[in-house]
């Protein structure tokens, strides 16, 4: 029997949360990927460079997380296992490039979920934005992913 | 030369993105969840991973879309990308060998903003495509 999930979770508005931008953690992000571009992981090259610092990798948004506001709380909203999640599509545009020390402000949002059957059966697709803000509230990054649940 | 700086005018309609090719392994894996934040048990834990019906561990989708955008950083320079979107078609197994590929599928000038629209996938060592995509790049003029 295909499991059911909350679909009146369409729509909701998560609290929004800051994060700041940490230069160890864009270094550590770009080597977990084996990207060891000096403008993510060379201090001096980020500093003469047109930035005036290291860069975050054009992913790095996806570590923008908060415990109110991750993967976990959509999957609990939705009264589904981690087990049955597959990430479908997954988009960033980016406004600018994004250093260490900044702080920023993060608004996701379920903008969709729709069902749909698939060669492996039943699925439906959660679709979430993510709106990035710096603190002259202007937009840095937006965030749009797709969450496949087998249902 | 990798890294070198690359100006709108280099850029033509066709031309293709050097290859990046990667072969991650369990421990890449392990890095990519502590980095990201990513910690779902199937990136991770075997067992879980099967008892979940999917046959055994495999790699975040993130992981990949990050070999993938390095494929346009590594071309185009960091910090050029303007949009990046992909979706993910097949999993990536342990010991995989994915090659990311492109090709440059239009150009645009406006405004002294020179936009490249590159289109993107990344293929296992059978020919599959495991992700496909496309990305928006804004690159610098020699003329300004």
């Amino acid at each position: 029997m295909p499991i059911q999930i909350n679909t009146s979770v369409k729509g909701k508005e998560y609290a929004p949360y800051t994060v700041t931008v940490e230069r160890g953690r864009i270094k550590d992000f770009a080597r977990a990927i084996g990207d060891l571009n000096p403008f993510y992981l060379d201090d001096s090259v980020g500093a003469a460079s047109e930035f005036g610092d290291v860069i975050a990798p054009p992913t790095f948004p996806i570590t923008f997380k908060d415990d109110t506001a991750d993967t976990g709380t959509m999957l609990k909203d939705l009264g589904v296992d981690i087990g049955r999640i597959l990430h479908g599509e997954q988009e960033f545009e980016l406004h600018r490039a994004i250093t260490p020390g900044e702080t920023l402000l993060c608004r996701p949002k379920i903008t969709d979920i729709y069902e749909k059957s698939g060669k492996s059966g039943p699925m439906a697709f959660v679709v979430r934005e993510t709106a990035v803000t710096d603190a002259k509230n202007e937009l840095v990054a937006t965030l749009r992913g797709v969450t496949v649940v087998r249902l | 030369m990798k890294y070198a700086k690359v100006y709108a005018e280099d850029v033509n309609v066709g031309d293709a993105l050097p290859d990046l090719v990667k072969e991650p392994i369990q421990i890449q894996l392990t890095r990519y969840a502590g980095a990201s934040g990513d910690f779902n048990p199937i990136h991770q834990d075997d067992e879980f991973a099967k008892a979940a019906g999917m046959g055994g561990v495999f790699g975040h989708g993130m992981l990949t879309m990050g070999f993938v955008a390095q494929s346009v950083t590594d071309w185009a320079g960091a910090g050029r990308v303007r949009k990046i979107g992909v979706r993910f078609q097949g999993l990536v197994r342990l010991k995989d060998v994915i090659t990311c590929k492109g090709r440059v599928l239009s150009k645009s000038s406006k405004d002294g903003t020179h936009l490249v629209d590159v289109e993107l996938w990344a293929e296992n060592q059978k020919g599959e495509k495991v992700v496909t995509g496309k990305a928006t790049v804004s690159l610098p003029s020699r003329e300004s």
